[in-house]
């Protein structure tokens, strides 16, 4: 892995963007940039992982770090936000993947970004997003038998949570 | 009243850990010692346990002492914060996120107040950005004070002299910031557009004799601990990481820089007026926990200078936009945004969606803790169980970020 | 007693006065200086539990350190291990996950044990009040003593609320002190009393002077109850 220089201005967005539209045309959808440090686009599910695996091993724009993997609930379906960041463009790439709520489930990047492991756990344990492949699928902030995903808008606490209240 | 730890039946961890054991001597890479009789045991450190910092639980699988396998185990402090933040106004959540890394709470305070303001579009004035400078690098002094001063305690229980100098000198350090805050800890300092209180009469002048007593406390700190023949034998050449570790496990903080990576929120993707600042990123070689220690004093000596000139460049002026009235309800645009700090940790952001109300609609921390926490596992293969405790205490983790 | 008689001592054993244990059910000279040693040794030296759960931690931490130093107090001695300590201080934010490890900590301190509930937190779910996580109180799960208000509770805080838990530990008592208005008990007590004092020989005690009455306010109806008239059941109270 190159070291980067220190303050060094990496690329430039605009620049990191057009690449990315270059490299993966058809894969990235709306993408857009946002300053002053992240190119946002959006990604299907279906081609989560291939995008994954090619964003690692982009020449001079590698993405080796998966920052977070926040998983968001936007009424009609759920959203998980990965949040990549390369060291050579020194800049942050953040991909929108949205599910259908009646089958929320992802291809797992753990293989690809070890970091984004426990994240997709926290996905789990507060969404109910289920990560296909995942290596160790179990709740891992709540305890291992509590009934229901807090973070969802309609999540309603239910009696068996709590017993020592 | 469901008690985890029956003897009856392990809990999901244990049981994993077991099942692994069993996988694993099934397949012929049972214990090394399998000829003189020895299995593989599951040791469980944890949650309450001196040296894990808090209540972090590790479920350890010993091969006689040398670490098998370890599977830590979090949500022992899980409060539900990123709920929490949907109950209350944007303002109201401020003191909550003190509560992130407790240890460090003013640079908590910013990774969340400076999200709120870029989607907001609020730009905080010019003496309060030189104080939020100021109030994040005491408490980066503060923080590294007790997370070197803990490391040590470990080594030995509180059997070492540094802990007892580093706590006392960070009381002098809490004391400016009481002065100025009103609290010794849970500051809730931090505004949109600014912070609280100005700068108490004679704080500057206290704040300066303090900092330039600092490269004497460090210097303190390692006669203490560097020469010492235990301490050297314990913390060279263990738990080391990899450049390759710091990229693949998002690894950042002095955690990363211990390992040669020079990324240094700071300087990489500079903040407020850091730009305008002078000072150097404290880099390690050999990213063993004997630099993770010794960056994390050098960092020390680096946030006494950063606060020295920032001393000097304070301007006048307000330290809060408009009047009192004007930054308490504030409802940003529909938008998702992410900035991200230097903790003392590492990288610690916030990204916060917003649908144009006065509640968030969704806040995720990106926690450096949490985050470097993942690599435990494969820090601690290999080696004894005692230097677990010393690569634990090097990764100086704070349970509250780590559970939120 | 088989040993005995075989031995040829049983004359002998029969002439030995036992003090008679009910002398104890009041408070007297012997108890009070016991209490007073016990509770002295006690309450100067408790010995912590390292149970920092949350930031109310630090605050534990940095009172026990050089500028705020618990030790002058007797109580700079956290021990890790429940087995070992007295008094549980629950520093932070209990949760669902971490309560049957509580409760299970607790159940392995020894009796005599305490509990200080530090922080907002431990005391009533503090801050986190609406986590879904988040138990409200560690009093829902084990009985707490003491108390301390604060977010965190500053080090003198925490010293306020050792020094109150020095107060209730020096409250304990041997023996109870005989209620005032009860009027069938102290009856009881003064018939116990007069009796051991019928057992001894004359020679060795003083003859045995009416129990006097306790302070307290006279209940308007209290007749003396003669022991004859004291239910039998009551009787069985003072061995």
């Amino acid at each position: 892995m190159a070291l980067p220089a220190i303050g060094s201005a990496g690329l430039a967005l605009d620049d990191v963007a057009a690449r990315l539209a270059a490299a993966l045309p058809s894969d990235l959808s709306d993408l857009r940039v946002q300053e002053p440090d992240t190119v946002v686009a959006v990604v299907a599910p279906a081609v989560l992982h291939d995008v994954a695996l090619r964003l690692r091993g982009l020449e001079g724009l590698a993405y080796e770090s998966c920052n977070f993997v926040a998983a968001v609930d936007l009424g009609d379906g759920f959203e998980a936000v990965y949040h990549l960041y390369s060291f050579a463009a020194n800049s942050y790439l953040e991909l929108h993947v949205a599910v259908p709520r009646a089958k929320p489930v992802l291809d797992t990047v753990s293989d690809v970004w070890p970091a984004a492991d426990w994240h997709e756990r926290e996905a789990f344990d507060m969404m109910g997003i289920r990560f296909e492949g995942h290596p160790d699928p179990r709740r891992i902030l709540l305890p291992d038998d509590w009934v229901g995903h807090p973070l969802r808008k309609d999540y309603v606490d239910s009696i068996e949570n709590h017993p020592n209240v | 009243m469901s008690d985890q730890f029956a003897t009856t039946a392990p809990d999901e961890a244990m049981a994993l850990a077991l099942r692994r054991i069993a996988d694993s001597e099934a397949a012929g890479r049972g214990s090394e010692m399998a000829g003189l009789g020895f299995n593989q045991v599951v040791v469980n450190m944890g949650p309450q346990h001196p040296s894990t910092h808090g209540v972090l639980r590790l479920v350890v699988t010993l091969d006689g002492e040398l670490v098998k396998d370890v599977i830590p185990v979090i949500g022992y402090l899980h409060r539900g914060k990123e709920k929490i933040a949907e109950k209350r106004t944007y303002y109201q959540y401020i003191p909550i996120v003190d509560r992130t890394e407790y240890v460090a709470g003013m640079n908590c305070e910013w990774g969340y107040v400076r999200t709120v303001e870029k989607l907001a579009g609020i730009e905080p004035t010019r003496r309060a950005e030189f104080i939020r400078v100021i109030m994040a690098e005491l408490n980066r002094i503060a923080s590294h004070q007790v997370g070197v001063g803990t490391f040590t305690a470990d080594l030995a229980p509180l059997g070492t002299a540094m802990v007892f100098y580093a706590f006392r000198h960070r009381e002098k350090i809490l004391d400016l910031l009481e002065a100025a805050s009103g609290a010794r800890m849970m500051f809730n300092y931090f505004r949109f557009g600014g912070v609280r209180y100005d700068l108490p009469d004679g704080w500057v002048e206290t704040c300066r004799e303090l900092m330039l007593q600092v490269p004497a406390w460090c210097r303190e700190y390692e006669a203490l601990v560097n020469d010492n023949a235990v301490f050297l034998q314990r913390c060279l050449g263990k738990g080391v990481m990899t450049q390759d570790d710091v990229a693949d496990y998002a690894i950042t903080g002095p955690n990363a820089r211990a390992s040669g990576v020079a990324h240094d929120l700071r300087r990489t993707r500079p903040y407020s007026v850091y730009p305008e600042l002078d000072f150097e990123v404290c880099l390690g070689r050999h990213g063993d926990v004997y630099d993770r220690y010794q960056v994390r004093v050098d960092e020390i000596r680096e946030s006494a200078k950063i606060v020295l000139q920032c001393l000097d460049m304070l301007p006048a002026g307000p330290v809060q936009l408009g009047t009192l009235r004007a930054p308490y309800v504030v409802t940003p645009p529909p938008g998702a945004c992410y900035t991200a700090q230097e903790n003392p940790r590492g990288e610690f952001g916030t990204y916060i969606v917003s649908d144009g109300s006065r509640y968030p609609y969704r806040l995720k921390y990106r926690d450096p803790c949490f985050v470097n926490l993942q690599i435990f596992p494969k820090l601690l293969r290999g080696n004894k169980i005692a230097d677990a405790v010393a690569i634990s205490g090097s990764m100086d983790l704070v349970l509250g970020g780590i559970d939120r | 007693m088989g040993l005995i008689e075989g031995v040829g001592l049983g004359p002998i054993a029969d002439r030995i006065h036992y003090p008679n244990i009910s002398q104890f059910e009041r408070p007297n000279v012997v108890t009070t200086t016991v209490d007073f040693i016990f509770s002295w040794a006690r309450s100067h030296s408790v010995f912590p539990f390292t149970y920092g759960l949350a930031c109310c931690a630090i605050e534990m931490l940095s009172s026990g350190f050089a500028r705020f130093d618990v030790a002058r107090y007797g109580m700079e001695v956290f021990r890790p291990t429940p087995r070992q300590c007295d008094l549980m201080i629950v520093a932070g934010t209990v949760n669902e996950k971490m309560a049957p490890v509580l409760k299970r900590l607790y159940e392995q301190m020894s009796e005599p044990k305490w509990v200080i509930a530090m922080g907002a937190c431990a005391t009533s779910g503090g801050p986190f009040y609406d986590g879904y996580n988040v138990v409200n109180g560690v009093d829902k799960i084990v009985p707490v003593d003491v108390y301390i208000p604060g977010c965190p509770p500053r080090p003198e805080a925490l010293f306020q609320g050792l020094l109150e838990l020095q107060k209730k530990i020096q409250a304990m008592r041997i023996v109870p002190p005989v209620p005032a208005d009860d009027a069938a008990v102290a009856a009881n007590a003064r018939a116990a009393a007069q009796q051991s004092a019928a057992d001894l020989s004359p020679d060795d005690l003083p003859p045995a002077a009416p129990a006097e009455e306790l302070p307290g306010e006279a209940l308007p109806s209290e007749a003396p109850v003669a022991p004859a008239a004291a239910p039998a059941d009551l009787e069985k109270v003072g061995d």
